[in-house]
């Protein structure tokens, strides 16, 4: 499952939190939790990069994308290597919805488009569509260009 | 919390317009009746939805009222054929999650996207509805899921097929039916649909056994499309290889799959089938080889994702199989520089489980710099694994325990000092050369420390081992020290511990008193009290007097009991004229269930008492017997066995039994189960036939009235045996009751009945019957204070065995004694062993027993006993139990 995914700007504000399968009362606890493990540990780091860490039997995984930092908290069979997938196929949604590493003011500009992507990267806890391209197509109700 | 928590545009003025800034949660549902409009502006739409999604995102919550609102006039959206506002619609009536009886607006307008022959529409509709739906709206749009399953469009079989995952969790029922259509997808040419429908298929079928192995049998045969799909192959693989590792030997089944796994394209792939490899259940070198190869090259990726996830895993397999990792340790040393800590600390605790003694000076300059860049709970796990290769090479105690003693004087939180508090502890206990050494560590650190739990332990700590050491008076100081300066609950620890000193070291006795008589005027009641105490029963008014080795015993000895148990009987008392006897508590401690057993990083607690169990049964024996009259004269319950199945699973009737041990007697408790709802047994008995337990009479035995369906009843019979002597035999056991037809519908019992028999296993009562688990908190101590006068040492030979841990937990078991100091835990792979058992024998007996095994090559284990007990016919009758198994 994965647990949550969360989008912080530099400041450690919350942009975009989805949590799936944690009780209401724990979430507070894991967003203080992720923005301190951004605030300490990505300064520095280059875009895209991964960070990884694990909490108990908790995995996650998170990076920088310009004026915006990503996590991914994922438990059993969604461990640091599933996480790194489902981020990349995250941030090149991103990156694809912005045009470019987005700054906190595109990223917001684009807001609904990036609500949109997630929508198709992530449903209720697992993993649905990785390709951007074909991400692409389906916020935007065309068919894979695959098929 | 490192950063406020404030919404983004709440916290500063942005140089930057933000589409966001100033949004009101009130403002936007105002906004949202634009939807209502005749003429929709799809644009406008679009930005107020982006608005609603963007606080919802931030944790903001709509009431009842508001989010019933918005999901209607979400819906007017549907009228307009805009394909980018039709797309946002979708996910808002999934977020806005509508309750049971708002769906029915959405339904319809949903059920025609879902046939719509726009393949997108039919996408999203299928998720958006799965998202919704209930049970019964399920099997209405059933007829479209599964066509949707099978839809050439691998976007609209995927979105049907993620559904019935989740699905599955609501409506079991109806998703099984779906399996030929499931099977049919995971054959599809799409990497994505295969991925979904494998982990479906698998969901469906986890519980049939030879499914999943044909399953497996057949796609790792053939080929899969996506490497996610792989990776879920591999782990049911792993599942089928470990179900069937019981049943087959020689070769390992799909080992070949999971060794060719190791040179896909994907590095997803070849760490699932490395890490898979190194779970095998007894992985021999041969087979972990390749495995730990392609994760030595892992170590040094760029990826850190990669380096983490080798580093963990290698972390494991040290755990087990140290020597197959060393190969790594160039690698892993230089990870300790890594830049992300996680794979720092594993490295380092790789490196200690991996390395050899002339390795530890220079692996601990380099923890040393480490440490100060590490949050509290990495440093637990370092200070754990520095414990355990303390223990393991007892020659490097030194730098070790300097180790340890310097980070204790930094900066850290409670977990983290009571760690290197324990680990100190134990490693006094476990090294006697590092004892003094050790204690002048804690001694430093109590005269700082600001927790008050951990001074107290280490008081007590010190008033145990401090008067044993050569120069016992230099512990004083800093134990009366803490009288001035602690609060109340530390002081009266340090009286307690400084009337230790007083009273087992005679030279030092005037002077602790002389400290002691200070105390009395103590601003606390409890430490006026305990000093008050102490000079009246140890010594009074300045005499030197012999301690009564009864009052030192009363004051100092070890309680013996189980806390959980006197718990228990305190919580029972009730206030009478009788006054709580401490004997009546009972002593046996609770062999803890399975799981809490297994329970990863369970580890010796460092202080404080032997691990006691769960609140026990015993009580509950107790009082159960001592209400029958048949049985109120037996005495004092010495021990009750665990249940012992005398029928198989899944019988017409399921019987156990417990064996109660009194001094003279012997009490079979037969549970009964009737699980025939069509049944009712009357008169219900046990026939037992005692002819192969020649010492034993039948006296007593309680019939069961009546055993109705599925309400468990009990049947006793009581056997008299000579007073103190362990006897032994074979009982064989018949269960005769009348049975009587009922009518599960009504209820009502016919009036004639058919007498009826019914076989059940043989039991037996053996020695270890008459052994109660009793743990000691220190068992070199509590061996040396029963003294070597009854002590017996004789040798076995165990014959052949699968290994070594199976010998251990034989003898265990056969002795029916309480491991200590977690010694029935056999490493893996090691050639010898000891184990240290304790017990109170029947006539409540103290006994010992020290056990060291050694297997050679053919698998012959050879085993040495040694019993200490206070009586030495205990001592032979421990060597007859072994001498007879």
């Amino acid at each position: 499952m994965i647990l949550a995914v969360l989008f912080a700007n530099s400041e450690g504000n919350i942009l975009v939190e989805r949590f799936n399968g944690v009780p209401a009362e724990e979430r507070l606890h894991w967003r203080s939790f992720l923005v301190k493990l951004g605030a300490d540990n990505l300064k520095g780091v280059k875009n895209e990069e991964l960070l990884v860490a694990s909490h108990k039997s908790v995995y996650i995984v998170y990076t920088v994308l310009g004026d915006v930092s990503i996590f991914v908290v994922g438990k059993d069979e969604y461990d640091e290597l599933a996480l790194a997938e489902v981020i990349f196929a995250i941030t090149s949604a991103v990156k694809d919805a912005c045009g470019k590493i987005p700054t906190e003011r595109l990223f917001l500009d684009k807001y609904g488009k990036i609500c949109l992507c997630l929508d198709e990267i992530v449903w209720k806890g697992l993993l649905e569509n990785t390709e951007k391209d074909r991400i692409r197509r389906l916020v935007r109700l065309k068919p894979p260009n695959e098929f | 919390m490192a950063q406020p928590l404030v919404k983004k545009d709440d916290d500063r003025d942005d140089e930057e317009y933000s589409p966001f800034l100033g949004i009101e949660k009130g403002a936007v549902l105002q906004e949202a009746r634009v939807f209502n409009d005749p003429q929709l502006d799809p644009r406008r739409c679009s930005q107020v939805i982006t608005k609603l999604l963007y606080l919802l995102n931030q944790g903001e919550t709509f009431t009842k009222i508001e989010a019933t609102e918005v999901f209607f006039a979400v819906t007017k959206l549907f009228q307009s054929r805009d394909i980018g506002l039709r797309r946002m619609v979708y996910l808002m009536i999934k977020e806005l999650s509508p309750s049971a009886d708002e769906v029915i607006i959405v339904t319809s307008s949903l059920m025609k996207d879902m046939t719509s022959k726009t393949d997108m529409y039919r996408a999203n509709a299928i998720r958006v509805l799965c998202r919704i739906t209930d049970g019964t709206l399920l099997t209405q749009i059933e007829r479209y899921l599964k066509q949707a399953i099978v839809d050439k469009n691998p976007v609209v079989a995927s979105a049907a097929l993620v559904s019935g995952i989740h699905l599955l969790e609501t409506t079991p029922e109806i998703v099984k039916r779906w399996s030929n259509e499931v099977q049919e997808a995971v054959q599809s040419r799409a990497a994505l649909v295969q991925f979904h429908a494998l982990a479906l298929l698998h969901q469906i079928r986890q519980n049939d056994r030879l499914a999943v192995s044909k399953l497996v049998t057949s796609l790792t045969r053939g080929t899969v499309r996506s490497p996610l799909a792989q990776c879920l192959l591999i782990r049911y693989t792993t599942q089928v290889i470990r179900e069937a590792a019981t049943t087959q030997t020689g070769d390992r089944p799909f080992y070949d799959f999971l060794e060719s796994c190791l040179r896909h394209k994907a590095e997803m792939v070849i760490f699932e089938a490395a890490r898979a490899i190194t779970e095998l259940n007894g992985v021999t070198n041969r087979e972990l080889t390749p495995a730990i190869t392609v994760l030595q090259l892992f170590l040094s990726s760029s990826k850190p994702v990669l380096r983490f996830a080798a580093v963990r895993t290698l972390n494991k397999v040290a755990m087990t199989h140290p020597m197959a990792v060393t190969n790594c340790n160039i690698d892993m040393e230089s990870l300790i520089s890594d830049q992300n800590r996680s794979i720092a600390t594993l490295a380092i605790t790789t490196l200690l489980k991996t390395g050899n003694e002339s390795s530890v000076d220079r692996l601990m300059k380099q923890i040393t710099n480490f440490m100060s860049d590490i949050a509290d709970e990495f440093k637990i796990v370092v200070v754990e694994a520095i414990r355990s290769l303390c223990l393991k090479f007892p020659l490097k105690y030194r730098s070790l325990m300097n180790f340890l003693s310097n980070i204790l004087r930094e900066e850290g939180g409670f977990e983290y000092k009571k760690a290197i508090v324990d680990s100190i502890v134990i490693l006094i206990r476990d090294i006697p050369d590092a004892k003094e050494n050790g204690l002048l560590h804690l001694c430093e650190f109590i005269e700082d420390c600001e927790f008050t739990y951990l001074s107290t332990q280490i008081l007590h700590f010190l008033g145990t081992e401090g008067p044993k050491t050569s120069d016992p008076s230099k512990y004083i100081r800093y134990i009366y020290n803490r009288v001035h300066l602690e609060n109340a609950t530390v002081r009266a620890a340090a009286v307690s511990t400084l009337a230790k000193f007083g009273a087992m070291v005679d030279a030092l006795k005037p002077r602790v008193f002389v400290l002691l008589r200070r105390c009395l005027y103590d601003g606390d009641d409890e430490v006026r009290d305990r000093a008050t105490l102490y000079l009246n029963t140890v010594g009074s008014d300045g005499e030197v007097i012999e301690t009564d080795k009864v009052v030192k015993d009363f004051l100092f000895g070890s309680l013996d009991i189980p806390l959980a148990n006197i718990e228990t009987s305190l919580k029972n008392y009730e206030p009478a004229e009788q006054p709580f006897d401490i004997n009546s508590v009972p002593k046996e401690v609770k062999t803890q269930p399975l799981a809490e057993k297994k329970a990863p990083g369970k580890k010796p607690a460092g202080l404080g008492a032997p691990p006691s169990g769960p609140p026990s049964t015993v009580d509950a024996y107790e009082k159960l017997l001592s209400s029958i009259p048949e049985f109120s004269d037996f005495g004092k319950l010495f021990k009750s066995s665990a249940p012992v199945e005398l029928t198989e699973a899944e019988t017409e009737y399921a019987v156990n039994v417990v064996k109660h041990i009194f001094d003279r007697h012997v009490v079979f408790q037969y549970n009964c189960t009737n699980t025939i709802p069509e049944q009712l047994l009357e008169n219900v008995t046990v026939i037992v036939d005692a002819s192969e337990a020649e010492e034993f009479a039948e006296v007593a035995s309680k019939p069961l009235r009546s055993l109705p369906y599925d309400s468990p009843g009990q049947i006793f019979g009581a056997f008299e045996k000579p007073e103190g002597v362990p006897a032994v035999g074979k009982f064989s056991n018949m269960l005769r009751f009348i049975v009587k037809e009922v009518d599960p519908t009504t209820g009502d019992v016919e009036d004639d009945g058919v007498e009826d028999e019914y076989q059940l296993e043989d039991l037996e009562v053996v020695a270890a019957d008459y052994v109660m688990k009793v743990g000691v908190s220190n068992f070199r101590n509590a061996w040396e204070s029963i003294g070597p006068d009854f002590e017996r040492v004789d040798e076995y030979g165990l014959g052949p065995r699968e290994s070594l841990a199976e010998a251990v937990s034989a003898v265990i078991s056969l002795l029916g004694m309480q491991p200590c100091e977690g010694t029935e835990v056999v490493a893996n792979n090691s050639r010898s062993h000891t184990c240290l058992l304790s017990g109170v024998f029947i006539g409540n007996v103290k006994v010992l027993v020290r056990l060291q095994f050694g297997i050679d090559g053919p698998k012959e284990v050879a085993m040495k006993l040694a019993v200490r007990s206070e009586d030495d016919n205990v001592s032979d009758m421990i060597h007859e139990i072994v001498a007879s198994g």
